[in-house]
């Protein structure tokens, strides 16, 4: 194991590790995290449901499902507006991009609004035994992430402004619109849960 | 062209090189150099495992008599929460994230973790959720007191009713080292699969990277269901729900499988790695290949993927369902086997082998022999007929720390002394290191093999005070545990003298066979930066006569020229 | 030259060696019946028996495991100045398949051995968690054992005291029990999570609030046992014990008729004592809850007695 003679000629090539370009497969793996608290709660969620001696609070007989309906047919929708953003960016049409980008931001301020308005109308509250924890924590986690998703869209918006901006690729725009199918998909089952299965007694 | 750590380039680079003279302050900034990183995780995580021994200190002292005469119980309460609060979250996670720091991306080849600023940001989290949780003890009623597991509804019981509480900080502590876990934990992995060097396929990876990858992949995983746990826990004490409380429709049961969903699942993160790091070790220290590398590597795997459907073994009696216990009892037994798998591969690679006694050996052989007995009383844990009887009792205080303390405590040495040199430059001094060893392994045993009768003869866990029958075995577990504390003395006095005027350390002291090994003590900023060798074997090739790389003696050369 | 020579020194050390290790295991199994309580219920023997085997078969694990750590430290060290490597084995593919298969086999055996030991456990023992909604009485919810000799006795667990409520009204501080007949009782809780702990029976139960269990066993040898709360419950947990006395039937019979005539006193609750005593000395140390007012009872019990286990 010792050193030989220094001009024997080399027969490796140098090799190289790629510093950077992991973004997307780092945001992929946190979002499988990331999609594991909604299971986790979905889960409390649902046992507490079935095995709780009482489930409604007092003057409660259920969840309306009308306006829950419309704000998942927009927020839903605003899943499929932005994979045209994306199409649009691909193709290298700015304009394009930016109005459909838009467009999904405004869905989804929609959707957080007309939460705001469900929420502001209910006759129960956090503290009304499990219905009411369980509601709050579900939808408001997950109002969270829309607006955070809400958030991370206008940084993309903003910094498709910036000259040269894509010149690496568009990872980011990937990653954030990722991040919306995704708070999309929690919401679907979110609607089944808790608007759909309703327990009446 | 090589760089070397005295370079003058090097010596005045706005990054500070690790090893460079007169550089102790990058250890206290916001350093992207994951080799700095892993030595601050290190450093850290070792004061707070002086915190949390002292801790042990006085409750060993307080249960070396049966009465609570040395502090009063509600007092004794939050020192043990605390004392294994600080010993997991403080000092076990944040130790085993340094080695992962250190040593992934040099074994692998990569210049540096995937995601360097992030890597800074989960180091720098740690000292803020450190805050979070000491500043409890300073809170009007004191530090959390409801064990490191925080049952509902004693955890939420909240006496003085104020909204900024012990426990209130606790969970908030709690949440934020798993920010900081998650953020290490995609970090890792992305590394790992991502930035191996050319020709290292998965199976020619050292095993200590597969038990990283294992054990990061089971933090990505269970993390979020504690998080989820925490969440719901903080709601019902500070907001009014009532998840966990049955006078609101709740089931304080529930918080319990959110918590071991993860929390056995933890036990398997502090653990793997640690078999890694015995992997790594026997193979040196014995100068032969590992027994059956593809088993072990794989065991591994098995290991994260049992882990996960095991958890309910530790609610046996606390009103689970039959068949609940019958199929969660069948896969804990399951797990006995890969684990099985790596013990038999270890035993297998001493045979025939020329074995060196050095201190890292030391420590492996006896954390083997540790975990040995260990994972026997964890089959009996798992047996639910005698779980019934033992479960809650010192033996079950007796098995977990045979397996935190007396394997993974002994690996975390061992991986310190082993690499030691490598990534401070410096020798250690070994008389020392086997003084620590003796005084660690004998302090040790007195502490816990003991526990075990007293738990099988009906002392509970937790308690401050005893019956009196129960005092011989606690006599010696303190005694064990007092040897414990007068054992950090020479550790301490080794690892700081070492460091400031230790020998200076060869690219290869143990002249062992790894990538770690082929780069300068201590590495560049960007270990093999642009010439990153191309591997053409397994790893451990002890005896075998083949070259790691292609090339090997250039790069051998080159770490030597540092 | 003979390349097939079957390695007899090294067959034979091994035979010697596991025969050895496996003596040592069976002594050991034998020692294990001494490193617990006196047996004292129905579920004991069963417990106990596996108790035993699986520290026979651990004693051979790691006996044979450590003697062979021990074995090759002692002779496959390498010499002072000897720097060459080990044999260059890499694997054995039919050992490590033994490794893994034999293993498997011992503990499923051992998991469904196990699950029989269970099933006769919950037959000696049936119970039963039923989820008590707030102003529910727990003997409208809870279907009871049909099996019982005795009972059911209500177990209300505070923080901290024990509570033994009988059929017939007495209320006691200490568990006084029939020998060899079958005790059925509903364990609820005031507060927190306790738990039903009584080594000499090798049972335990975690008593959930919000839920009444229905809990039954036999006790099978007349003497004063412990009962100790087993679940972490806060401030003066270490003291919420009491003791269980099994004694004849006639003895019971004898102690259910005269506590019945006792008047009601302030039951065992030591952590009340210890509290006054904390806030006298000015309330120091960290937040607890006041103890639960001590229960009153026809028998407070003798917490002085000692204890066979």
């Amino acid at each position: 194991m010792t050193s030989t003679n220094a001009e024997l000629p080399l027969k490796h090539v140098p090799g190289h590790i790629q510093h950077d370009g992991h973004n997307l497969t780092g945001f992929i793996i946190f979002l499988c995290s990331e999609s594991i608290i909604f299971l986790a709660f979905f889960i409390g969620y649902a046992l507490l449901k079935i095995t709780s001696p009482e489930w409604l609070p007092d003057g409660v007989e259920g969840l309306e499902t009308r306006m829950p309906l419309i704000n998942t047919v927009i927020l839903v929708s605003s899943s499929f507006v932005a994979y045209f953003a994306e199409r649009y960016l691909h193709k290298e049409n700015l304009l394009g991009f930016r109005a459909m980008w838009l467009l999904t931001m405004a869905m989804g301020s929609y959707f957080v609004y007309g939460q705001y308005v469900e929420w502001s109308e209910l006759k129960f509250g956090l503290g009304s035994g499990v219905f009411g924890g369980t509601f709050y924590l579900l939808t408001g986690f997950h109002g969270l992430h829309v607006i955070t998703g809400i958030l991370l869209m206008g940084l993309m918006l903003a910094r498709s402004f910036r000259p040269n901006n894509y010149a690496k690729g568009d990872m980011g725009v990937t990653a954030v619109s990722l991040f919306w199918h995704f708070v999309d998909v929690i919401w679907i089952i979110l609607y089944v849960l808790i608007y759909v299965w309703q327990r009446t007694s | 062209m090589t760089l070397t750590n005295y370079d003058p380039r090097v010596l005045k680079a706005p990054h500070p090189v690790p090893g460079a003279p007169d550089n102790w302050k990058r250890f206290f900034s916001f350093n992207t150099d994951a080799k700095v990183i892993g030595i601050q995780y290190i450093g850290l995580s070792l004061l707070f495992l002086l915190l949390g021994g002292l801790l042990a200190m006085v409750m060993r002292g307080e249960l070396i008599t049966p009465p609570a005469d040395l502090v009063d119980p509600s007092v004794y309460n939050g020192l043990y929460t605390m004392h294994g609060t600080v010993m997991l979250f403080l000092f076990l996670f944040p130790v085993l994230n340094g080695f992962n720091n250190l040593l992934i991306p040099t074994m692998i080849g990569a210049p540096d973790m995937a995601f360097p600023k992030l890597n800074a940001a989960a180091f720098w989290l740690v000292p803020v959720f450190a805050v979070v949780l000491l500043s409890s003890f300073f809170v009007p009623g004191g530090p959390a007191s409801s064990g490191w597991w925080s049952y509902p509804p004693m955890s939420i019981q909240n006496p003085l009713g104020h909204f900024i509480n012990g426990e209130f900080l606790w969970i908030l502590a709690v949440a934020i080292s798993g920010v900081s876990s998650i953020m290490g934990a995609v970090n890792f992995v992305t590394t790992i699969i991502r930035m191996r060097a050319p020709g290292m396929g998965y199976f020619r990876m050292p095993v200590f990277v597969w038990t990283a990858w294992a054990a990061q992949t089971l933090q990505l995983i269970g993390l979020p269901a504690l998080t989820g746990g925490a969440i719901m826990l903080l709601f019902d004490l500070s907001f009014g729900t009532s998840f966990f409380k049955p006078e609101g429709g709740g089931d304080p049961v529930l918080y319990q499988h959110f918590f071991w969903f993860y929390s056995h699942p933890a036990v398997y993160v502090m653990v793997l790695p640690v078999f890694g790091i015995f992997s790594e070790l026997i193979t040196v220290y014995s100068r032969k290949p590992l027994f059956g590398y593809k088993f072990v590597a794989l065991a591994s795997f098995i290991i994260t993927f049992l882990g996960l459907i095991v958890w309910v073994h530790h609610m046996f009696y606390t009103g689970t369902p039959q068949w609940m216990r019958n199929l969660f009892m069948i896969t804990t037994m399951l797990i006995a086997v890969p684990t099985g798998v790596k013990v038999f591969a270890w035993l297998g690679t001493l045979w025939g082998g020329k074995i060196r006694l050095t201190t890292p050996m030391l420590f492996v052989l006896g954390g083997l022999v540790n975990f040995i007995f260990g994972g026997i009383t964890g089959v009996m844990l798992g047996t639910v007929p005698i779980d019934i009887h033992v479960g809650n009792t010192y033996f079950v205080v007796a098995h977990f720390h045979y397996i935190i303390f007396n394997t993974i405590g002994f690996g975390v040495f061992a991986g310190i002394y082993h690499w030691f040199p490598k990534f401070t430059g410096r020798m250690y001094y070994e008389g020392l290191g086997k003084v620590h060893f003796t005084l660690t392994f004998i302090g040790a045993t007195l502490n816990w093999l003991p526990l075990h009768w007293a738990g099988l003869y009906g002392m509970p866990r937790r308690v401050a005070s005893y019956d009196p029958e129960f005092a011989l075995w606690n006599v010696i577990a303190s005694i064990g545990a007092f040897m414990l504390g007068v054992a950090s003395i020479p550790f301490i006095l080794n690892i700081v003298s070492s460091w400031a005027r230790g020998a200076k350390a060869p690219a290869n002291p143990w002249r062992a066979i790894g990538l770690e090994w082929l780069l300068p003590s201590p590495p560049p900023a960007e270990n093999f930066e642009d010439d990153i060798p191309t591997v053409i074997s397994e790893p451990y090739g002890y005896g075998l006569g083949k070259p790691l790389v292609e090339d090997e003696d250039f790069y051998i050369r080159r770490s030597m020229e540092a | 030259m003979n390349q097939k020579r079957f390695p007899v020194k090294l067959f034979l050390t091994i035979l010697i060696a596991t025969a050895i290790d496996l003596l040592a295991s069976i002594q050991i199994s034998r020692w294990a019946y001494g490193w617990l309580p006196i047996p004292a219920s129905s579920a004991a023997p069963y417990v106990d028996d596996l108790f035993s085997l699986e520290v026979g078969i651990g004693a051979f694990i790691f006996i044979g495991c450590v003697g062979f750590i021990i074995w090759s430290v002692l002779f496959s060290r390498a010499e002072k100045y000897d720097e060459s490597d080990g044999l260059p084995i890499e694997g054995n593919t039919k050992l490590e398949i033994i490794w893994t298969v034999i293993p498997f086999f011992v503990v499923m055996a051992l998991a469904f051995y196990s699950i029989h030991v269970n099933e006769t456990l919950a037959t000696l023992g049936p119970k039963q968690k039923y989820d008590v909604a707030i102003n529910q009485a727990p003997e409208a919810v809870a279907t009871l054992d049909v099996t019982r000799e005795v009972g059911p006795i209500e177990v209300i667990s505070r923080q901290w005291s024990w509570e033994f409520i009988y059929p017939s009204g007495v209320r006691s501080s200490e568990l006084h029990l029939p020998v060899n007949l079958r005790a059925n009782f509903l364990l609820s809780s005031k507060d927190v999570i306790h738990s039903f702990y009584i080594p000499a029976f090798r049972l335990k139960q975690d008593i959930i609030p919000g839920s009444v269990i229905s809990y039954s066993l036999t006790p099978t040898k007349e003497g004063r046992f412990r009962l100790r709360d087993a679940m972490f419950s806060g401030a003066y947990f270490s003291q919420n014990q009491t003791d269980v006395i099994v004694e004849s039937e006639e003895n019971y019979d004898a102690w259910l008729t005269r506590t019945a005539k006792r008047p009601m006193v302030k039951g065992l609750s030591p952590g009340t004592t210890l509290y006054e005593k904390r806030l006298k000395e000015g309330d120091r140390g960290w937040a607890t809850v006041a103890p639960a007012p001590p229960p009153m009872v026809n028998d407070p019990g003798n917490p002085e007695a000692p204890h066979d286990s």
